[in-house]
């Protein structure tokens, strides 16, 4: 007969140096982002019996763990874009659940700003010395299409159907930078309007330059272990409630369906479980790698009806503020604050640190409920974590 | 126009026996696409199965080259040459007029501001060596109707399709 399911939290919170970090690699930034995680949980690294991160290059995650001096018995590198670290903690959920891992380090570090500079959005990922195009990249990358521009077409596409303007994507930045001004680690800090959105350079239409991700180096880690472990450790325990990862396509080209993400599917399997409907939702996390990628994923979570996003986003002088319906990345998000490449595991931290209720100035009062959501690739994968003060 | 006539040797398709058709294809000015002999369904790019219903070996068939822009984009900041020469052009998501298969292509002959969602196109095919082709889209041209009206005007406002496809992901 098998035992009960564990309840599973995050313990401990880490960041590695950014937005800037020069000098420093991405595995020496998620190393310090994994000490200060481990110090912040009260625990050693001999306690982590497993080990998860996501990276650019073969075996990365068993060069970290060289690297941190650990040896785990549970390892886990689902590496499906900026969403990885939610299919992560998806994944080490259910290893605790099920006891197959007791405490699991999720880590990343990136150095991409001082390494590679501001190209990824508009690289069109070129030059590459001869080697074969990955399928189905060989039909995209010679329409010039860049990873901006697949997500300026979705946005053009929900515009169309649903007449979402300009205005409403430039919001979600403008209420981004209102947060990162509270953020003194965000990369951007000086408010800016609508106005100051769109009169930023257009990189693909209809996304401007402030429609965008900043591009910056940094890492962080989330330490996840058993409810009973949990009780033994500093900090309130922060329960993992429930999760979902999906995927509908790899290039924006087989997207079928641009103005829906497979958030659609990942949100209510996530909050099932959970044991929540999106109204008791306090605080959310979202993965703002381009404003309209919030949009969608508030459409498709159920916090606004589809193609009313637009509305959503402004009504009441701006749900995603302090005091708004939905607080939303309320560290300043991938748009002013911090985007290492990947930002997903950073939505994890963020959400841990208000239900610990150690968010300062940007305290959402009372914060009970909050969900961190990771999209990956080209709107390509979806996860979804719900997170609590109290289990489900 | 002349940028979109060079090809860097890191863009010329590298045909694999699946493929090969396609790119050959388009190099004689034709567009080839896989049809299903279950389904009826038609798909862009070639596969093993029918990504629809996933039954074995479609056929090739020549599309009409006709379609309807999902979707598209004007792509105003692009570091990599020859991109960075063309700039601003506008790339498309085209649904061709075969059902089930949509095509991601450049639009050279288009000016940015005459892009639209709905507009109606057809295939154009530029050289990419070796005997193998691009295929590109250009407006096909007052005969042919527009169904949707344009975006900036009056949104429309169509029940989204419920599809869902297959594939696998990444960035």
């Amino acid at each position: 007969m098998a035992a009960p399911l564990r309840n599973v939290c995050v313990v401990g919170v880490g960041f590695g140096d950014g937005p800037r970090a020069t000098g420093l690699t991405g595995t020496t930034i998620a190393a310090q982002a994994f000490r200060r995680a481990l110090d912040d949980a009260g625990l050693a690294k001999s306690d982590v019996d497993g080990l998860a991160s996501a990276g650019y290059g073969g075996m990365h995650e068993v060069a970290l763990a060289e690297y941190l001096g650990i040896e785990p018995g549970w390892m886990e590198s689902t590496s499906v874009g900026g969403s990885s670290f939610e299919f992560h903690t998806l994944h080490a959920f259910r290893a605790i659940q099920h006891g197959d891992a007791d405490t699991v380090a999720i880590v990343y570090g990136s150095n991409q700003l001082t390494a590679a500079g501001r190209t990824l959005g508009t690289g069109g990922g070129g030059g590459r010395g001869g080697m074969a195009l990955p399928l189905p990249m060989q039909y995209e990358f010679p329409a010039g299409i860049t990873l901006v521009g697949a997500y300026a077409m979705a946005a053009q596409r929900h515009m169309h159907e649903y007449g979402t303007t300009p205005e409403q994507l430039a919001s979600i930045a403008v209420q981004a930078r209102e947060h990162a001004a509270r953020n003194p680690h965000a990369m951007y800090r000086d408010p800016i309007t609508v106005d100051d959105v769109l009169a930023s350079k257009l990189v693909a239409d209809p996304l401007h330059k402030l429609d965008c991700c900043v591009i910056s180096d940094g890492g962080c880690c989330i330490i996840l272990t058993t409810e009973e472990r949990a009780r033994e450790l500093p900090h309130r325990p922060v329960f993992v409630r429930g999760a979902a990862g999906a995927s509908t396509h790899h290039s924006i080209n087989a997207m079928a369906d641009m103005t829906r993400t497979a958030a659609a599917r990942t949100g209510p399997r996530a909050f099932t479980e959970a044991g929540i409907a999106a109204a008791d939702v306090d605080m959310f996390a979202m993965y703002d790698s381009f404003t309209y990628t919030v949009l969608v994923v508030l459409e498709d979570l159920g916090f606004a009806p589809k193609g009313e996003g637009g509305r959503f986003v402004t009504d009441g002088g701006g749900n995603l503020r302090l005091g708004g319906a939905l607080p939303t990345n309320t560290d300043g998000g991938g748009l002013s604050a911090t985007h290492p490449g990947m930002r997903g595991l950073f939505l994890l931290c963020e959400a841990t640190r208000q239900l610990r209720g150690e968010a300062g100035d940007s305290q959402v009062p009372g914060a009970e409920i909050a969900v961190a959501h990771g999209s990956g690739g080209w709107l390509s994968t979806q996860g979804t974590v719900v997170l609590g003060t109290e289990p489900a | 126009m002349t940028a979109w006539d060079e090809t860097p040797k890191w863009l010329v398709p590298r045909p694999t026996p699946e493929d090969r058709e396609f790119w050959e294809g388009a190099g004689r000015g034709e567009l080839r696409i896989q049809r299903c002999g279950a389904c009826g369904m038609h798909q862009h790019y070639a596969r093993l199965s029918c990504r629809h219903c996933g039954a074995p070996d479609p056929d090739w068939v020549t599309a009409s080259g006709q379609g309807t822009i999902y979707s598209f984009t004007v792509i105003r900041q692009n570091g990599v040459p020859p991109f960075n020469e063309r700039l601003p052009y506008v790339v498309a998501a085209v649904d061709l007029d075969e059902a089930g298969a949509r095509v991601l292509a450049p639009m050279p002959a288009l000016a940015p501001d005459e892009a639209r969602v709905g507009l109606r196109v057809r295939a154009a095919f530029r050289p990419a060596g070796d005997g193998l082709g691009f295929v590109d889209f250009e407006p096909s041209g007052p005969e042919s109707p527009v169904t949707e009206t344009p975006v900036t005007e009056t949104p429309v406002t169509e029940t989204p399709v419920t599809e869902t496809p297959v594939i696998r992901s990444g960035e």
